[in-house]
């Protein structure tokens, strides 16, 4: 099971400086809402900042069955 | 492989917007794809819709295709626009509806 200091705490070191919130919303731990707000996101492309987000989870992502993302250049 | 990314390619060029979902416009089985396809008819565009849970080894493709883990993903004049999260939030910002309308106008 994932735990969304796992996800938080992933995200906050791949994305130096990067405000993350985490909500798990079924409290089965496979469910997630992310906000991640980033410097790294300045420039690109929605498609891109969501990219940054899911290659940062890496090894996390195939055990979150769903998860719902919102990223905003800080 | 190379021939699932072909027929992926080949979709995604002759059709000028294309839903990649589980299940179908009329059964999803995925709350993210019902919610992708509300969005698209909202906007009222035609719109190809193709069953990824049908094609086991295209459910895989697609994501390498796009370089994206997660399903649904739209495609809009060949390109890749986004999933669930980013069509949302171009429909609430006001600009998926011009794209859109764009090109299935082109």
């Amino acid at each position: 099971m994932t735990t969304p200091e796992d996800i938080r705490r992933t995200l906050e070191a791949a994305l130096p400086g990067a405000r993350v919130s985490v909500e798990d919303t079924t409290g089965g731990g496979d469910h997630f809402e992310v906000e991640v707000a980033a410097a790294a996101f300045a420039g690109k492309t929605l498609v891109e900042q969501h990219q940054l987000v899911y290659g940062a989870l890496g090894t996390l992502m195939p055990r979150i069955h769903a998860l719902s993302l919102r990223t905003t250049a800080a | 492989m190379d021939d699932v990314l072909q027929e992926i390619d080949n979709e995604v060029r002759n059709n000028k917007v294309v839903v990649y979902m589980k299940g179908t416009p009329a059964f999803p089985m995925c709350g993210f794809s019902a919610a992708t396809v509300q969005v698209l008819r909202e906007i009222g565009v035609p719109f190809k819709a193709i069953d990824i849970l049908a094609d086991p080894e295209k459910r895989d493709a697609i994501k390498s295709y796009s370089n994206w883990p997660t399903i649904p993903q739209v495609y809009v004049g060949g390109k890749f626009i986004g999933g669930c999260d980013i069509v949302r939030e171009m429909h609430a910002r006001g600009e998926l509806a011009p794209l859109l309308r764009a090109a299935v106008q082109s």
